[in-house]
């Protein structure tokens, strides 16, 4: 495959396609609405075909689909494989059948900790994100959940002012499987439009940047609310190729463009 | 013929100031008609429960909520004028949080008849702090933790289906959402439905029935009764179009003056859309409805 650095592609375009391919050919997978979607698409038009797709709604299909803009459309119905309601979805990955997670978050900490719900005080908010959602769902369930975000110094803080989906809580081992989660669940990967983490005893690391785009790591760890630990093994982003931008370019380039309207906004 | 009724009279009849409603539809065929038909009863002091339901945005915009139980809701003040027009108004709802299939299972303890529900989600977060209606238990078998969620019982609950007959045997496809625990929790039930269908329809398709007739009090026929959003197998929705047109706040003045108040029911709100909107507007959310493979439940006996 032409894995030639491309000219035409941003760091958004970079988090998009590192985060695809974190999803594997034939699993099922859990996704959320908005990047986690056009990430699970652009899987299904390159590498994994064969992936199964599970949205909240009540939807488990294989078959190829237009990104909705909500989670919900005719189009992401129609020629599912199976059409029921959100419990349905969500007792599938109770009961541990739904190995991948792949959700959005308003801010993560250092222990894979997501708030969704609010920055500052509960009742007299600095910022309100909408609520968990199937987000706090998704990484109690599924076996591996992988989150994508746009990083800033502001939504990458050592700990969240609200925990709304928990992660590895502080770090300490056992602290899931205390509240009543399966062992073998939690956050396993961050992707963001400067680099790629992994999750080593409970606390995010570093293990690539996207250099390609002229990401550095002291320019990750200013974006970084906390002292980042650097991976020994870091490496440079696996940049996209022709096929995966072209793809995403068709695909995707109205939410793209959405989503980076709004980021502008919030930055 | 009872059950029949007009909007008017379902809602003035089994909605009340106060009542905990559940509305139906996440995200997929809202009972859009009948919230209209709310807001211009100036029903208020309403508890609200249900998932990304987007005609709760005019419900708080006129000040008319007290309490959302709900997992999400754009609750950003500054990219939602309705929030801070409640919130001028004194009228800014309390918001009690859960995660999605937390109020799935509450609502799905409420149907069952039972006090909670346990739930492996939820625990651990932060929502505990602030939600009485969630906590961490040991289950009792095994001694190891286990979340739990408390009942919710709607006092009333609207759903929109494809087809329903006039004894309120109500059958509804697509996706589902929290649907079918939310109708059946709820004590009093009103249906609103594209079509009242023959007796005989529903019969012949049995699984498809989302609430039996005996549970539901009213059957309100109203085609287009998702707009703007959609409904599987009858039109496309516009829920796009209608989030920016309530984006500004002279859209939603307008939306609300011309589309709600200013007409007596949801048909004359049709027309006007149509001005509105352009002749086309319908005629484009409009599809080719495809037909599902017939299944065969009837039966003769065979001739021996």
């Amino acid at each position: 495959m032409n894995r030639q650095p491309l000219l035409n592609y941003d760091a958004n375009d970079q988090m998009i396609v590192s985060a695809a391919h974190l999803i594997r050919n034939g699993e099922a997978s859990y996704i959320g609405v908005g990047l986690p979607m056009v990430a699970a698409l652009l899987a299904k038009r390159t590498h994994a075909a064969k992936a199964t797709i599970v949205i909240e709604n009540g939807i488990v299909r294989t078959e190829e689909f237009e990104l909705p803009q909500g989670t919900d459309t005719l189009g992401t119905q129609f020629r599912a494989d199976k059409l029921a309601g959100l419990s349905y979805i969500s007792y599938l990955g109770q009961a541990g059948f739904i190995s991948l997670g792949f959700i959005g978050a308003g801010q993560i900490d250092r222990y894979g900790n997501v708030n969704d719900t609010v920055i500052g005080d509960y009742h007299n908010p600095v910022h309100r994100f909408p609520g968990s959602g199937g987000a706090n769902d998704v990484v109690t369930f599924c076996q591996r959940t992988c989150i994508i975000l746009n990083q800033s110094k502001r939504r990458f803080p050592e700990r969240v002012d609200f925990n709304t989906c928990p992660g590895y809580f502080d770090g300490k081992p056992g602290r899931r499987e205390a509240l009543g989660m399966r062992k073998g669940t939690g956050p396993v990967a961050v992707v963001t439009d400067l680099g790629c983490y992994e999750f080593e005893n409970g606390e995010m690391i570093l293990t690539s940047v996207h250099a390609g785009c002229g990401i550095t790591v002291d320019k990750v760890k200013a974006e970084t609310g906390w002292d980042l630990k650097i991976s020994p093994k870091l490496k440079e982003t696996i940049p996209p190729t022709a096929e995966e931008i072209e793809i995403l370019r068709t695909v995707a380039a109205p939410l793209l463009e959405r989503r980076r309207r709004t980021d502008m906004e919030t930055k | 013929m009872g059950k029949v009724v007009s909007m008017k009279e379902a809602i003035s009849k089994y909605v009340t100031s106060g009542s905990l409603i559940f509305i139906g539809g996440m995200q997929h065929g809202e009972p859009f008609a009948a919230v209209h038909e709310i807001l211009r009863q100036k029903i208020d002091h309403i508890h609200m429960v249900g998932c990304l339901v987007t005609s709760l945005s005019l419900l708080i915009g006129e000040g008319r909520v007290d309490k959302v139980y709900t997992g999400y809701y754009g609750q950003d003040i500054n990219r939602a004028f309705w929030l801070s027009r409640a919130r001028e108004m004194g009228k800014y709802p309390e918001f009690i949080e859960y995660s999605h299939f937390g109020i799935a299972q509450a609502l799905l303890a409420g149907q069952m008849g039972i006090g909670f529900i346990p739930i492996r989600s939820q625990s651990g977060s932060d929502m505990l702090k602030y939600n009485p209606n969630i906590t961490v238990t040991d289950d009792p078998f095994t001694g190891e933790k286990i979340g739990a969620v408390k009942a919710i019982v709607p006092d009333v609950g609207i759903l929109h289906v494809q087809r329903c007959d006039a004894e309120g045997n109500a059958q509804r496809w697509g996706t589902l959402g929290v649907d079918a625990e939310g109708i059946n929790a709820s004590r009093t039930v009103i249906i609103t439905t594209e079509k009242i269908v023959d007796s005989e329809v529903i019969r012949r398709d049995p699984n498809l029935t989302i609430i039996p007739g005996y549970r539901v009090s009213a059957v309100v026929e109203q085609p287009w009764g998702a707009h703007p959003l959609h409904l599987a197998g009858h039109y496309l929705g516009d829920w796009p179009g209608l989030l920016a047109e309530l984006g500004s706040e002279d859209g939603y003045d307008t939306y609300m003056n011309a589309c709600v108040y200013g007409v007596k029911d949801f048909n004359e709100f049709l027309e006007v859309r149509k001005t509105m909107k352009g002749e086309s507007y319908f005629d484009r959310l409009k599809i080719q409805p495809i037909p599902s493979e017939p299944v065969f439940h009837g039966y003769m006996e065979v001739e021996r």
